[in-house]
């Protein structure tokens, strides 16, 4: 029976409008409205932010029935609009081992999450206010009014929080910190300019929940004596930025912001600036450099931002993620908070998973969930079932971690102990047609970009480290090079000027620690046991294991592929380019590569 | 004082005020530590060339810092020769000599710091920028800005960084005043002096000359700049020439004391 409380939430996180989710979105409204079932009677569509199984969207989800639909075009509209008080559209649903599942918790990419963060990303509407009041929004906000610096202070160190963009700083030090400065004003600064490659945590974040982010962001605010806030927001999160501005809007109308907090005497405004699209503006000391209309720059952080920070003025900057699990702390409370979590690192991390694993998405889970519970539980193991070969966390930061170690608690502390760092929450799943000292080059290649290029070791170690990554992935590689990289990779940790050049050797590091069989490999017998840099690599296909399928050759972008139609192919190898299209889209495993060079 | 710290430099008892920069403090103490983009002219340092870092041992705990800007706030043991910063100077010193090969400087102090670390074997490895002398310490636009010129920056970021003016043409704010080429401590700012104008920055500038003795006194529009930004009258004469009519006004004035 339809009865006026039936909702439809399509997932419209940038990944499924991608896919076209405002189309579902769309379709679902008409069909609705000729039905008679739109404006004041029955069913609403709510545009939701990211639901989290980004590869299986759209995502379309009815309530209260909690029927979960994925992979949803335009097209299914019908049948998802009759299945309201209907049987469920079963092509639509999660399957798995040829069964069918209807509801959301079915689903262990679901089950097995714990959401404080992302609460209400996927189920509210990001651009309505009433719905997120209506599901405890705000509510922590009023508590936290009613308490003095000192007790919000207390209930955040409480809780355990520490700084989720990655370098783990208790929340609650930091803001007692700068509260301690009789120096005015203080500002209090959102870090939005997320910008590991594969990570998408924040933007997700602020798309999904942005009232989230700004009622920690004035609960800090309160905290520290802040009048005046920015949110500081990657040029690339168009969505994010829109969303965030759109609730700042609501926010001052509905009197929550501006000179009046609330209808108390406190004041907060707050106000967006675009980053300009560099990697190390993340870096708390750039960022306020940038803000400021400076070269994005670190500096010397012997006197902390919280003394001296935006304007020179004691500043707390906090990453999104951190701000906008503060919400939380105070509608549950701080002890609440801590229960979850292991002993130094409390509370829940999200994290986006992608690369090789069956599902990838937005995962919130209890700080010391392992990895393999992560890669294998949620996220449904490798991609065709091939073998494990790393995991990269911590994006430029972090390292490689492979199979041995899977079952390390992830956390700020447990990672750090084998040089790789949990981060901001970004993952990379790699099978074992990953070449490892090619991860490493592409890490390294990025932050030569990447880095402000300030300090010598981090922009002249870096230039140096992809010198000697190229020569060994192209076969010129040399005895002596390994310890070389470690060598410049030790100064680089130790001697760069900030964080970023101090973590910028990881990958190489962790990689060199962790395959180090491999860089050998591709220095003496001039191999790629990956079968990956194409320099050292011949492609073949076995003509036992072919089926003639004919996949190969359609997708070789060099037209080096022929044969007959269920026959045995065979790949030219003057016209092959070693690119690998083939065997990633061989069914049958048949594409073999072998040694390219002379050892 | 009372609250003067006293802290050991290499084992070398030194005093310093709280928050002094542990670089000025060895230097007054006689304790030299190579740095290359520090100038006693600023106030404020880049910290960034990290050829002065040192190790501090303090409340039980050893790290390296850049004394350049790393202020003293309690009692310290500082090693600026220990084995990690050897090891650390010459690997840093390496990758600067191997960024700009052009520069004699930088070459003698790769190599003093590389013998000191056991020898430069491995270095050699390493890829060369050609033609290169600047090692972007940053000085030069420390200085323009200081001036309150702001006719250079850097430019780009990370492998690509480099000091240039605007898009690469040449600044109106320029104003050809040589304190970047001079405060470059590696020569690589180059420019040319022909008997009338000066080049620099690619742009040529009109040099103003002294009125009584005829010598360049820089360009015009550094010298009204400077007028401008003291306030006094535009200077017709050179430096030189000023303090001798000076000294001849005081000699008429005193000749019949």
């Amino acid at each position: 029976m339809i009865n006026g409380t039936d909702k439809i939430l399509v997932c419209c996180g940038t990944s499924c409008i991608a896919n076209g989710a405002l189309d579902v979105a769309d379709a679902l409204e008409k069909e609705l409205a000729e039905r008679g079932l739109s404006g004041d009677v029955s069913v609403s569509v709510t545009r939701t932010g990211c639901s989290g199984e980004c590869e299986q969207g759209p995502i379309v989800r009815l309530m209260p029935r909690d029927l979960m639909y994925y992979r949803v075009g335009a097209r299914d509209a019908k049948a998802i609009v009759d299945s309201i008080d209907g049987t469920p559209v079963k092509k639509l649903l999660y399957r798995h081992d040829g069964q069918f599942f209807e509801h959301m918790s079915d689903n262990p990419f679901y089950a097995l999450q714990h959401k404080v963060v992302l609460k209400d990303v996927g189920v509210i509407d990001p651009l309505s206010l009433d719905d997120y009041r209506a599901r405890g929004g705000y509510e922590g906000l009023k508590r936290a009014l009613t308490m003095t610096p000192d007790e919000i202070i207390s209930e955040v160190e409480k809780s355990g929080l520490r700084g989720k963009g990655g370098a783990g700083f208790p929340t609650g030090r930091k803001w007692r910190s700068a509260a301690g400065y009789d120096e005015w004003p203080k500002y209090i600064v959102c870090n939005g300019d997320e910008g590991d490659p594969g990570a998408f945590m924040d933007g997700s974040t602020m798309e999904g929940c942005p009232h989230a982010v700004i009622e920690g962001m004035i609960i800090g605010a309160l905290a520290i004596g802040a009048e005046e806030g920015i949110l500081y927001i990657r040029d690339e999160y168009a969505l994010a930025r829109d969303h965030i501005q759109h609730a700042i809007d609501d926010a001052y109308e509905a009197g929550i912001l501006g000179d009046s907090v609330m209808g108390t005497s406190h004041k907060l405004h707050l106000s967006i600036v675009r980053g300009g699209g560099a990697f190390v503006c993340g870096e708390s000391t750039a960022l306020m450099a940038s803000i400021a209309g400076r070269v994005g720059e670190p500096r010397a952080k012997y006197i902390r931002s919280v003394q001296r920070g935006l304007f020179d003025k004691p500043t707390v900057l906090n990453n999104v993620e951190t701000l906008a699990s503060i919400p939380a702390i105070f509608r549950l409370g701080g002890d609440e908070y801590a229960k979850l979590g292991t002993g130094k690192s409390k509370g829940t991390k999200v994290f986006a998973m992608v690369g090789k694993v069956k599902h990838t998405g937005l995962v919130e889970v209890p700080m010391g969930t392992t990895l393999r519970t992560l890669i294998y539980d949620i996220g449904g193991g490798i991609m065709d079932d091939r073998p494990f070969k790393a995991i990269q966390t911590g994006g430029p930061s972090g390292g490689c971690i492979p199979e041995s170690l899977l079952d390390l608690p992830v956390d700020f502390d447990a990672l750090t102990e084998y040089g790789a760092m949990m981060g901001s929450g970004g993952m990379i799943v790699m099978d074992d047609r990953s070449c490892m000292v090619e991860v490493a080059r592409y890490y390294v290649d990025f932050l030569c970009e990447e880095s402000c290029g300030k300090c010598t070791p981090c922009r002249e170690g870096l230039r140096q480290m992809r010198a000697i990554l190229t020569d060994i992935c192209e076969g010129r590689g040399r005895e002596g090079d390994i310890e070389l990289l470690e060598r410049i990779g030790r100064t680089m940790q130790d001697a760069s000027l900030c964080a970023l050049g101090r973590t910028a050797p990881n990958p190489v590091l962790t990689t060199i620690r962790f395959f180090r069989d491999e860089y050998e490999a591709h220095i003496s017998r001039k191999e790629c046991p990956a079968g990956v840099c194409p320099d050292l690599t011949r492609f073949a296909i076995d003509a036992q294991a072919c089926t003639g399928c004919g996949m190969c050759s359609r997708v070789c972008p060099a037209d080096a592929i022929a044969g007959e139609l269920k026959a045995a192919h065979a790949i030219d190898p003057d016209k092959c380019i070693a690119c690998g299209s083939c065997r990633e889209a061989c069914r049958f495993d048949a594409v073999e590569t072998t040694r390219r060079m002379p050892a | 004082m009372s609250n003067t710290l006293t802290i050991t430099i290499d084992g070398r008892p030194c005093t310093c005020e709280p928050g002094e920069y542990l670089y000025d403090v060895a230097e007054r103490n006689g304790i030299h530590i190579p740095a290359l983009c520090r100038s006693d002219a600023f106030e404020d340092h880049r910290a960034c060339c990290r050829v002065c870092l040192v190790e501090v041992e303090e409340r039980g705990r050893r790290k390296v810092v850049t004394s350049c800007v790393y202020p003293v706030e309690r009692e310290c043991a500082v090693y600026t020769n220990s084995e990690k910063i050897i090891e650390e100077r010459a690997v840093t010193l390496a990758l600067l000599a191997k960024r700009a090969p052009s520069s004699d400087v930088i070459a003698d102090m790769a190599r003093e710091a590389g013998a000191a670390a056991g020898g430069a074997a491995g270095f050699d490895r390493l890829v060369t920028l050609d033609d290169e002398k600047c090692i972007l310490c940053g000085l030069c636009v420390q200085a323009c800005d200081s001036l309150g010129t702001g006719a250079i920056s850097t430019v780009n970021r990370g492998v690509d960084k480099k000091v240039s003016t605007p898009y690469d043409e040449p600044s109106e704010d320029c104003i050809g005043c040589l304190s970047c080429a001079n405060v470059c401590p590696t020569g690589a700012i180059e420019y040319t002096q022909d008997a009338t104008s000066r080049t620099i920055w690619n742009r040529t500038f009109e040099l103003a000359f002294c009125e009584r003795c005829g010598a360049p006194m820089g360009t015009k529009a550094a010298v009204s700049r400077a007028a401008q930004q003291t306030g006094i009258e535009e200077p017709h004469v050179c430096d030189a020439c000023r303090k001798k009519e000076l000294a001849d006004e005081m000699m008429r004035t005193y000749r019949y004391v």
